[in-house]
């Protein structure tokens, strides 16, 4: 039996498959927009694997998210409180752009004539203050048709916690117009904030029609190709869904791929015997690190689409694994600045004319340049054959001679300054999160993770570099060993040490039945099914809130255990403890875990006394100044158990793997490259 | 590891001596890597404090300001979430070397102050703090903070009112002590602040989340020196400095040079009588010099400004023309002078009151905008709401009985300016990263209902570009015995139209009774009691308009129409675009036309 994982990327679709021997396949094939579905039903094509195998199906896709990027979603339009339809419009008042006084905010998806308002109210203590009126809510649906609008989103203020007004209104809406595509907030997320839960829903309803009509043809073109197995798509917790429920709630597809490969990174790291590791993903435009701590990932709801240092962006209020990213990739490009410091990135020269090294027009020199230069990348597994006069010349006239600086010399500082700027964003992922390096490796993955993690983790204090067997196609590697996932997250405030448990364990309860109600859909018996219980605490007073695990059935004392939890974790995130300060609960955070047995993979042949030898040899510049000439070794070649000291390269046709003097190479038996970094490992005190 | 690394910057060093490289012993692009985890850490240390405070006013409205400095306290890097709190953290430090010695600071020594007169000043309620940074027994840096406490005492809840008279009545002042001493918190001086504040509790809990902040900073610099080398961090702080100065200097030499003047009125002093703040703005190949000699003398009331704060008023026009993109450091600053008259509203003298000191010192920055948006038309747009529109408001809340307590600004509407139509409901210039509270924690935190948030759509502010809408907010008490106090200035003078745009309107606010009656409009007032029942709507301006309204496109003004923001009169009276009732177009008038035509002569 097989299972296929497919990942849509801007320019490739990546396919992982597992055969019934554990046999692991990958492919990529071109990306065919607009219709995504068909180089997914191509890559599979082009594996050769027989349709009629194929027991389970899994995929990534960046539909959704270059929707909302590209403006291409629905006509949308909202229905709200009286009083509070320009929430949207508002949103939270502030500039991040602070000296720029001819700033632009972010413009709302819903213009201002299609935010209708309603009669109803609910107050903070879920106290119904006024009733809806249900004859707002058919006006509206009137006006609505008249304006030709495909999708609806339904929200009204403290909804979070009490949702009988909204989900009345949803069942208006459906009874009267059946066609339309409508949402309420209270089915995307019973989180408090309304401008966050408003722009959350109508996302969601703006991507809806969208996201409805690619799964159907892309299920329709797996069942036209005779693929009948399960089909589940990846959602931004890190779990995955079938393709009916990610039909109501697509919001939730938003980051698929790159959380897949963090998800990947803990899987891997569970099957080695590693439980806390900082995923590294380095791809064409951008890197992006990740932090999982004993064996899980961080998951946040405070995501935005599109905000940088300077632009608000959109909120959207759904549980996505906490990844940060920063715009240095292999297409990165580097500049001297008006002040005369070497820069690069954010600008990326894309796929198109892309780095130099593509022969395909590009001018302006990139990491993946400087790695040429400077003996890390071989020309020779490009599709194009490289002309490295021409990456010198751009490398001399745009960073040397500015600089006052040799080429070879450029093209080092180039990377330099490219991995200074990921350990910064590597070390705000850890250190300042209070985790300490030296208990965590570092998987490293994308194009461009084998390349540079030895050195970002030797700089970041981390003792050990994992380069999976698949690095380059690791998202859809990741897909493949996913469980069906849901989160329920409801704001209820109240006290930790004095709230009667029967109190918490109706919430609880209510998000069980819920949870239960959403798992059997998915299709999974009672004892496939697993809980996590999570509670969000804070010190009374404060705003933001920290995570805490626990149980799903309180006792008692079961709040009065969890004080010293929370006060520990608070220190370790923020350095203080406050004893004596009371601590409330914020959220309530189930989540269900629907477990899919995990294929097993096929282990690789054992070094047994042969030599294995280098395939050649490279000059390369390292950190210090010095070429010195290095060993390649061929990927493929290599076997469980080899070892050999850096320097050292390990190419294979989709990335390369550099080992610097004083590091250790080993592979271990699954064929993953394993490089102690020459720090010493923290055990962790806990 | 450590050694290994420092290792290989030296063996770099080497190479660029072989090389005959001019820059000094250590390579610039070693430097600019050290330089940037400077920044990360400046950001961190702002981030970290965010997240722990206990007061609103800090986590959501970032009313707050983080940086650090050289050994002689030049500001490196500075984490703002209020605009108009730019540049104050170096003054601050600058005011404790000079006051204390630096001979008299240890490692793990923390400073306060807030006084307004001195280094670093706004009103008492902005806690400063600062930490000296040895790296062994070596001062390598400063770390500082600035934090607004929700309550240091004085005469009314939240420390900072409308009616104050003199300094004293507003909260505890420290004109820079030390708290901690060599990493042991001063017992007496904790003491005072708990017994002199209403909520002692967030007091404690602030102050400290801005010591960790500060020890946080100190831990990190220590690691860069560990790492980098002391010498390699020391030059890189230098180096950021230059570059600062440096990327100044060379804008300012491609500004047009002149002098621009522009006056303008406060409402008033609160009692009655105008207020005028003057500026003459002279700029030449390398200096911008600001100058207010001529701006009314300090006032009864607590609208006055101590100089550094008006110095950052300056500052932010100043960085917007420069290029607001640019790192904030003492560098950028270098060319920068700001004359005032001491005495004046804007250097003001103990014991003038300085609770609203932000009414002047918006205005400040107001009017410098003012003069130089003519000659700036890419950087500066037409005027806007101006003011902070601060609320205070205390009371009980009517589901748990405790005590609560408000601290906000309110959004409003910002001007247009060349090839865009104004913001909508933005916090004013002094603001920046700074959130509102949002209705549903409002509510529950809050004895408050808020019966609408929505957009002032009184369609002033008309132009070719429109000015962005104000924005309407009703508060209504749900208890007795509730206290309200707000300043919501320019509440007489409106936003100001620019290149042939309209002026926008006023911000105000309305009381009206359980009973039916109403109150108002007002745009000052101290501790008004209301009960339950009764409910404030406050009203926030439009912004001012850019260039001539009939030129505005019909479809523009087709679109403004159905989405509210201006009525069928308006358009007519205002655009000369006549619509009909299903809003297609009729006719244009005879005014339009002319104006369409004269543009098209043009």
């Amino acid at each position: 039996m097989t299972r296929v994982a497919t990942d849509i990327g801007g320019t490739f679709t990546d396919l992982v498959a597992l055969d019934g021997n554990g046999k692991l396949i990958t492919l990529k094939s071109h990306t065919t927009p607009p219709n995504f579905e068909n180089g997914v039903l191509n890559v599979i094509e082009e594996s050769g694997l027989p349709a009629n195998e194929i027991e389970m199906f899994l995929h990534g896709t960046t539909t959704i998210i270059n929707a909302l990027t590209e403006r291409s979603g629905a006509k949308t339009a909202l229905i709200t409180t009286k009083g509070f339809r320009d929430i949207l419009e508002i949103a939270r008042c502030n500039r991040p752009d602070l000296f720029n006084l001819v700033f632009a905010k972010p413009r709302p998806f819903v213009p201002r004539y299609l935010r209708l308002e309603v009669t109803e109210r609910v107050a903070t203590d879920g106290s119904i203050v006024t009733e809806l009126v249900e004859d707002d809510v058919l006006q509206c649906v009137e006006a609505l048709k008249k304006e030709g609008v495909e999708s609806i989103a339904i929200c009204f203020i403290n909804s979070y916690i009490n949702d009988k007004h909204e989900m009345r209104a949803l069942e208006i809406v459906k009874a009267a117009w059946p066609e339309v595509f409508v949402t309420a907030s209270a089915e995307v997320t019973r989180e408090w904030r309304e401008y966050e839960r408003t722009s959350t829903v109508v996302l969601n309803s703006y991507v809806m029609p969208i996201a409805s009509s690619y799964l159907d043809r892309l299920d329709a073109g797996l069942q036209a190709d005779g693929i009948f197995g399960r089909k589940y798509v990846m959602q931004s917790n890190g779990g995955s869904t079938t393709f009916e429920l990610a039909r109501r709630t697509p919001i939730n597809l938003l980051e698929s791929g790159p959380v897949a490969g963090v998800l990947g990174s803990a899987i891997l790291g569970g099957m080695i015997g590693e439980e806390n590791i900082i995923s590294m993903d380095i791809g064409g435009t951008t890197a992006k690190c990740s932090l999982i701590d004993k064996g899980q990932a961080n998951i946040t709801t405070e995501y935005r689409i599109e905000r940088t240092e300077r632009y608000a962006g959109y909120p959207v209020m759904v549980p996505v694994i906490d990844i940060v990213e920063i715009g240095n990739g292999g297409g990165s490009i580097a500049h001297v600045d008006a002040a005369g410091s070497l820069r690069v990135g954010p600008n990326s020269a894309g796929a198109k004319p892309g780095p130099v090294a593509y022969g395909l027009g590009g001018t302006e020199p990139t990491t993946t340049d400087a790695c040429l230069v400077t003996g890390r990348l071989s020309g020779e597994y490009f599709d194009n054959p490289v002309d490295l006069d021409l990456i010198r010349a751009a490398i001399e006239e745009k960073i040397a001679k500015p600089l006052g600086i040799s080429c070879e010399q450029a093209a080092l500082d180039i990377i330099r300054v490219a991995e200074s700027n990921m350990v910064n964003a590597l070390k705000l992922i850890s250190v300042r999160r209070g985790y300490d390096p030296r208990e965590f490796v570092m998987v490293a993955h994308g194009g461009g993770g084998p390349m540079h993690s030895a050195a970002l983790a030797r700089d970041l204090m981390a003792h050990r570099v994992i380069v999976p067997n698949s690095a380059a196609v690791f998202s859809a590697w990741g897909m493949l060993m996913t469980d069906i996932r849901h989160d329920w997250i409801r704001t209820h405030i109240c006290p930790l040490e004095t709230t009667p448990a029967a109190e918490i364990n109706a919430i609880w309860s209510e998000l069980k039945t819920k949870a239960d109600e959403r798992m059997h859909a998915e299709g999974l018996g009672d004892n496939e099914i697993q809980y996590q219980a999570v509670v969000d605490m804070r010190y009374q007073g404060q705003e933001h809130t920290v995570p805490v695990m626990t149980v799903d059935n309180w006792e008692d004392d079961t709040g009065l255990g969890l004080v010293e939890s929370f006060h520990q974790r608070h220190e370790h995130f923020y350095t203080f403890r406050l004893d004596g300060t009371p601590v409330e609960i914020v959220n309530f955070h189930l989540i269900a875990l629907g477990i899919l047995d995990k294929p097993e993979l096929a282990k690789i042949p054992v070094l047994e006394g042969e030599e294995i030898t280098p395939i050649g040899e490279r000059k390369v510049l390292y950190e210090d100044g010095i070429w010195r000439d290095t060993p390649v070794y061929f990927r493929p070649d290599l076997k469980a158990g080899f070892s050999a000291a850096g320097p050292l390269l390990v190419d294979e046709k989709t990335a390369t793997t550099v080992v610097l003097p004083g590091q250790e190479l080993m592979v271990d038996e699954y064929g993953n490259l394993i490089i102690e970094t020459g720090v010493k490992r923290h055990e962790s005190s806990k | 590891m450590k050694a290994a690394n420092r290792c290989q910057f030296f063996q770099h060093a080497d190479a660029g001596r072989q090389t005959g490289n001019p820059v000094a012993d250590i390579d610039k692009v070693t430097l600019d890597i050290c330089k940037d985890a400077l920044i990360a850490v400046g950001n961190e240390v702002f981030h970290a404090f965010a997240r722990t405070s206990m007061s609103p006013i800090i986590y959501e409205t970032l009313d707050y300001a983080s940086g650090i400095a050289d050994a002689e306290g030049n500001l490196l890097t500075q984490g703002n979430g209020a605009c108009g709190f730019i540049g104050l953290i170096s003054p601050l430090i600058k005011e404790l070397i000079s006051m204390h010695g630096i001979e008299n600071m240890h490692p793990g020594d923390v400073f306060i102050i807030n006084d307004p007169y001195i280094g670093g000043g706004s009103h008492l309620s902005d806690i400063g703090m600062a930490m000296p940074v040895f790296y062994g027994d070596r001062l390598i840096a400063f770390v500082g903070n600035k934090a607004h406490w929700g309550d240091i005492g004085g005469m009314a809840p939240g420390s900072f009112t409308t009616d104050s008279t003199e300094v004293f009545q507003e909260g505890l002042c420290f004109s820079g002590l030390k708290l901690v001493e060599k990493g042991k918190l001063n017992p007496q001086l904790a003491g005072i602040i708990k017994s002199n504040t209403r909520f002692p509790e967030a007091a404690h809990g602030d102050m400290w989340g801005q010591i960790a902040s500060l020890r946080t900073g100190e831990r990190r610099l220590n690691e860069l020196a560990d790492k980098y080398g002391v010498e390699t961090l020391l030059l890189s702080m230098k180096r950021l400095l230059d570059q600062g100065e440096q990327l100044a200097r060379e804008r300012l030499k491609s500004f047009p040079k002149g002098t621009w003047e522009a006056e303008e009125f406060m409402d008033d002093d609160g009692y009655g009588n105008p207020v005028n703040i003057k500026v003459k703005v002279t700029i030449t190949d390398d200096e911008f010099i600001a100058d207010f000699s001529g701006s009314s003398p300090q006032v009864k009331s607590p609208i006055n400004t101590g100089s550094s704060s008006l110095e950052a008023a300056v500052k932010v026009v100043y960085m917007s023309i420069l290029n607001p993109e640019l790192d904030v450091n003492d560098g950028v600053f270098r060319p920068m002078k700001v004359i005032s008259e001491p005495g004046s509203v804007l250097e003001c003298e103990r014991p003038a009151p300085t609770s609203c000191y932000f009414e002047s010192m918006i205005y400040a920055t107001d009017t410098v905008w003012h003069a130089l948006a003519p000659a700036f038309p890419e950087a500066l747009g037409a005027g806007h709401m101006l003011s902070v529109c601060s609320v205070v408001m205390s009371g009980q809340h009517h589901l748990n009985d405790q005590q609560f307590l408000i601290v906000e600004p309110t959004g409003g509407g910002w001007g247009a300016s060349l090839g865009k139509d104004g913001e909508v409901g933005q916090f004013c210039v002094g603001d920046g990263e700074t959130y509102n509270v949002p209705v549903e924690m409002a509510e529950r935190r809050y004895g408050i209902m808020i019966d609408e948030y929505s957009l002032n759509t009184d369609g002033a502010g008309s132009g070719q570009f429109r000015g962005g809408s104000g924005a309407v907010r009703i508060y209504r008490a749900m208890a007795d015995g509730q206290l309200f106090t707000a300043s919501f200035g320019r509440n007489k003078f409106p936003a100001w139209g620019l290149a042939g745009g309209a002026d926008g309107s006023y911000n105000y606010f309305e009381i009206f009774r359980a009973d039916g009656t109403k109150e108002g409009p007002f745009g000052i007032v101290a501790r008004v009691v209301l009960n339950k029942g009764d409910y404030v709507r406050m009203v926030t301006c439009t912004g001012g308009g850019y260039g001539n309204a009939l030129l505005r496109p019909v479809s523009a003004v087709i679109s403004d129409v159905k989405n509210g923001y201006i009525t069928l009169e308006q358009a007519e009276t205002d655009y000369g675009v006549i619509l009909d009732d299903e809003l297609n177009f009729v006719e244009a008038s005879a005014a339009r036309i002319q104006a369409q035509a004269e543009q098209n002569t043009v």
